[in-house]
């Protein structure tokens, strides 16, 4: 019976306000013989699933029955000038109608010109061009794949002089001229108010909480600046390690302000045991627990306040 | 000192600007673009620079883990910087990258003491692509009970999506053999041993790579070009005295070397 449940879950509950961890070839296995409950859904890169078979589409069919999925994509380039690519278009739309995600979502960035792909999530000039561009183009992701889509904060290490619109007022007018959702990545938040200097909770307040769909963490390294003074460091968002407590602080003021939202762990490079990330999600939960309780309850924290 | 026309503030002028920095080229067209401030607009830039660089090299290594193990890390950072510089991936799917690593390779000055190492490399993309490859059913001695033994000479087939046929005139499969998990730590390889063909198929959920007989893969590349049964024995047998027909046939049926059959016109 708790395997019927199970696939009911998996097949029609969109994606829940838990902890979820993104899915690496080196658990399918476990994960599918422990299902274990601290995750309440999956994510993968979209990407990774583009090939016309092989043993990567079976696990993810398979695990697709016992968890929803979140398809996250990290290559449509959505902020690149000129034309979207259609056949990456049609080949997530493809994924989207093999899957059925709970969700799909993009960045705020661009790794494409000229043809050739970047493999980094490259901020754009934040300009009238750029919000014409980028809008136009989430509006095509979202007609492609039927539905609306989450546009994911980046990760940021350089500003453009010619920028004339703050992030936050750039990524809300996608969102109010498309009608698309943000993923507020929290780690990134803190990652690029330490490399830009702003104030990382102005930012996160500056986010209606009814617009974000889903919350990332994830770790992140210092680099140490060449020539730089008293141990100065760029922040380097890689997805290595654990979530640091300033960004946990940072998300438990987050879910405090705008309610419980679906949270992935992210662990991309140097992918720990599975028990790592099912501690991390734990920890995600007991923060979303509270605040479940509190909702329910009309307390608020003071600290919430 | 050359003059520098000034970068237009468009977005597909500024993209460029940054992919070309990204790849190599100097910083300096977007100092003004990129803010400078006190850690500087190239320091910035540097970061895209290193992630890219870094990224795509892991995404090189996890498609060419021989290549990798073979020549070491610091060799495969070179080879994969100046791969990646100048043949950057036109897919954002890094499991298509490395197309034209096997070419690149045979070309990098610095592996021309190394001359088996592009067909290492070849094998190794033959198993990605097997790997990734449409699923379909392999063709088993079963399927094939119906028809008639005399008729087996008009026979033809279907390859499988997954299979291919990598031939070098180095022992590749030895090379490949002992960079495997399963390997036995103490094998050695006589580079001057004569060159493998090897097959790479993936009948089911796994990639596998076997080594094939005298003539073997001639005779699949015939069945691929719609040769019968029939006419690529003869063909094989006339190439390669010591082609072992029996031997072959067991490899197409139990490999996954085929996916369909039919029978051709009697003549």
């Amino acid at each position: 019976m708790a395997n019927t449940k199970s696939i009911a879950q998996g097949l029609d509950v969109p994606i829940p306000a838990r902890a979820g961890i993104g899915l690496k070839a080196q658990h399918y296995e476990e994960i599918a013989e422990r299902l274990p409950t601290d995750i309440g859904w999956l994510e993968v890169h979209s990407e990774n699933y583009f090939g016309r078979g092989g043993p990567a589409h079976n696990w993810l069919a398979a695990l697709r029955t016992r968890y929803p999925v979140s398809l996250h994509g990290v290559g449509l380039s959505l902020g690149s000038a000129g034309a979207l690519d259609a056949r990456h278009l049609g080949r997530l739309a493809e994924l989207e109608n093999r899957i059925e995600p709970g969700q799909v979502s993009e960045h705020l960035s661009w790794s494409i010109a000229n043809g050739d792909y970047l493999n980094d999530l490259i901020p754009l000039p934040y300009t009238e061009e750029a919000l014409d561009t980028f809008s136009l183009h989430v509006e095509e992701m979202q007609e492609a794949l039927k539905r609306p889509v989450l546009i994911e904060n980046p990760s940021v290490y350089m500003r453009y002089e010619h920028s004339t619109i703050p992030e936050t007022e750039f990524l809300l007018a996608v969102a109010t001229r498309t009608g698309c959702g943000v993923l507020l990545d929290v780690n990134n938040v803190f990652v690029s108010a330490h490399n830009l200097a702003f104030d990382p909770i102005k930012y996160i307040d500056a986010i209606p909480g009814n617009l974000v769909g889903e919350i990332h963490l994830g770790g992140h390294f210092d680099a140490p600046v060449d020539g730089g003074v008293d141990g100065e460091v760029l922040k380097i968002d890689d997805h290595g390690s654990q979530v640091r407590e300033e960004v946990w602080d940072l998300y438990a003021h987050a879910i405090g302000r705008i309610g419980p939202k679906p949270t992935l762990i992210e662990w991309d490079s140097d992918v720990p045991e599975l028990d790592v990330l099912l501690s991390e999600a734990k920890r995600a939960n007991a923060i979303l627990d509270i605040e479940e309780r509190e909702k329910k309850s009309g307390v608020r924290h003071a600290a919430y306040a | 000192m050359p003059h520098t026309p000034k970068l237009a503030r468009n977005l597909a002028a500024v993209q460029t600007a940054v992919r070309d920095t990204v790849l190599g080229a100097s910083a300096d067209r977007l100092k003004g673009v990129v803010a400078d401030d006190r850690l500087g607009y190239a320091r910035r830039l540097n970061v895209y620079r290193n992630n890219t660089t870094i990224l795509l090299r892991e995404a090189l290594a996890a498609n060419f883990p021989v290549i990798h193990a073979l020549v070491g890390e610091d060799f495969f950072a070179n080879l994969a910087r100046a791969f990646v510089r100048t043949h950057p991936p036109q897919s954002p799917c890094l499991f298509e990258y490395g197309d034209d690593f096997p070419g690149f390779i045979e070309d990098f000055t610095g592996a021309r003491d190394l001359p088996y190492l592009a067909d290492v490399a070849r094998l190794e993309w033959a198993w990605v692509e097997a790997h990734h490859a449409d699923d379909a059913p392999a063709l088993n001695a079963e399927q094939l009970s119906s028809v008639l033994p005399e008729d087996y000479g008009r026979l033809i087939f279907a390859i499988h999506p997954a299979a291919r046929v990598i031939a070098s005139p180095y022992p590749i499969h030895a090379i490949w053999a002992m960079h495997q998990a399963d390997a036995d730590p103490d094998a050695t390889v006589d580079l001057n041993q004569g060159g493998e063909a090897v097959l790479v198929t993936r009948p089911g959920a796994h990639v596998r790579v076997t080594v094939l007989g005298p003539g073997e893969d001639g005779f699949i590349h015939n069945l691929a070009d719609g040769e019968t049964l029939g006419d690529a024995f003869a063909n094989a047998q006339a190439k390669a005295d010591n082609f072992d027909a029996a031997h072959a046939l067991t490899l197409l049926l139990t490999q996954g070397v085929l996916s369909a059959h039919a029978l051709t016109e009697q003549t």
